[in-house]
């Protein structure tokens, strides 16, 4: 390593903050140049002296009436505001998904059609199939015009579990 | 510094309804975020307003905060965020005012006259004097003392790029240092 890169290294290495290959190659250039230890001794005292001015510039402290003021804003935000894990988005569409898993489960209720059932390719909407008691629900819905299929499961609960395209 | 036992419980009082629990959870970190807010933004009113608005997105967005990480850290990126926006914004309207007027702007009083005589005050203005990205990863790395990786994922960005911001800023800081009182860099 030149001295020239050791100097365009040393505002890094006078905090520790070289990847340790480029720490190696410095440090043992350092132990054998003089100029470049001294020039690394010097930026870690100016350094020093910034650090502490900068963390002793008096930064104000939160009045307990400005503290009060923001406490009672969260505490008068509505309860929607903690947002929902997936977004209200997702929120929008597992509830969706529960209004059609019910519409489902009271179909299957009422047992199989009278009618000859059409089939999956000209429905919008399947139940899959799932064995023993009903623990998941899985409700499809196939775009007619692009074919596109979402999968949405729901738990028994009717909980939004997850989607697969 | 990793979540302790007591956030976790206070976080899920709060996810489940109990807003009470969100003071406990972020009184540590008052003074941490306002600190922080002054520093990014030089000025304590604006940071007073980046302070409160953090601890307000924290509060709707905590269900979306990752436990596997440090809370503290997680509040300095709202904030960093939030100081950003605000720093940006009023660079736009320091500029638009600056060319409606059509003069520079004199931001020295007497005070300000005053605290120019005193090496720390001179240390203070070339903090300012950084770009914007440069003061947030000066800040957060060498203040706050978050190591490359928690600093670039605060501001959202690369290592490297916080490695050159941290080099650049660092040098500047060092130069203003060299006018201001050549004798701080004498071997202590």
């Amino acid at each position: 390593m030149t001295c020239r890169k050791v100097r365009k290294l040393v505002p890094l290495a006078a905090g520790g903050d070289l990847r340790p290959r480029e720490a190696a190659a410095f440090q043992a250039h350092v132990d054998a140049c003089l100029a470049c230890r001294e020039d690394l001794e010097a930026f870690r005292a100016a350094m020093a002296g910034i650090k502490a001015a900068a963390k002793a510039e008096s930064v104000g402290e939160w009045s307990e009436g400005e503290w009060s003021a923001l406490m009672a804003r969260v505490a008068a935000a509505p309860e929607r505001a903690v947002r929902p894990a997936f977004g209200a988005r997702w929120a929008a569409a597992a509830a969706a998904g529960a209004f059609l898993g019910f519409l489902v489960l009271g179909i299957l209720f009422r047992g199989p059609s009278p009618r000859p059932g059409k089939g999956p390719e000209e429905t919008a909407m399947v139940l899959a199939a799932a064995p023993g008691p009903q623990e998941r629900v899985a409700i499809t819905m196939v775009s007619p015009e692009t074919g596109l299929q979402v999968v949405w499961f729901l738990d028994k609960n009717f909980d939004y579990e997850g989607e697969q395209d | 510094m990793r979540m302790n036992e007591t956030e976790k419980e206070l976080i899920d009082m709060v996810l489940s309804g109990r807003t009470e629990a969100f003071e406990p959870l972020v009184a540590p970190y008052r003074g941490a975020i306002l600190a922080l807010a002054v520093r990014l933004t030089r000025d304590r009113e604006e940071a007073l307003e980046v302070a409160q608005e953090a601890f307000f997105k924290a509060f709707r967005s905590l269900r979306r905060f990752d436990v596997s990480r440090p809370f503290r850290n997680w509040l300095f990126q709202i904030a960093a965020n939030e100081a950003r926006d605000r720093v940006r914004k009023k660079m736009r309207e320091q500029a638009a005012v600056r060319e409606a007027a059509g003069r520079t702007h004199d931001a020295g009083g007497p005070e300000a006259g005053h605290e120019r005589r005193q090496i720390k005050a001179g240390i203070l203005r070339a903090l300012e004097a950084l770009s914007p990205r440069e003061r947030e990863v000066f800040v957060l790395r060498d203040l706050e003392e978050l190591d490359i990786r928690e600093t670039s994922r605060v501001l959202g960005l690369s290592s490297i790029s916080v490695r050159v911001n941290l080099s650049s800023a660092r040098k500047k800081l060092r130069e203003a240092i060299r006018r201001q009182d050549p004798r701080m860099e004498e071997k202590r």
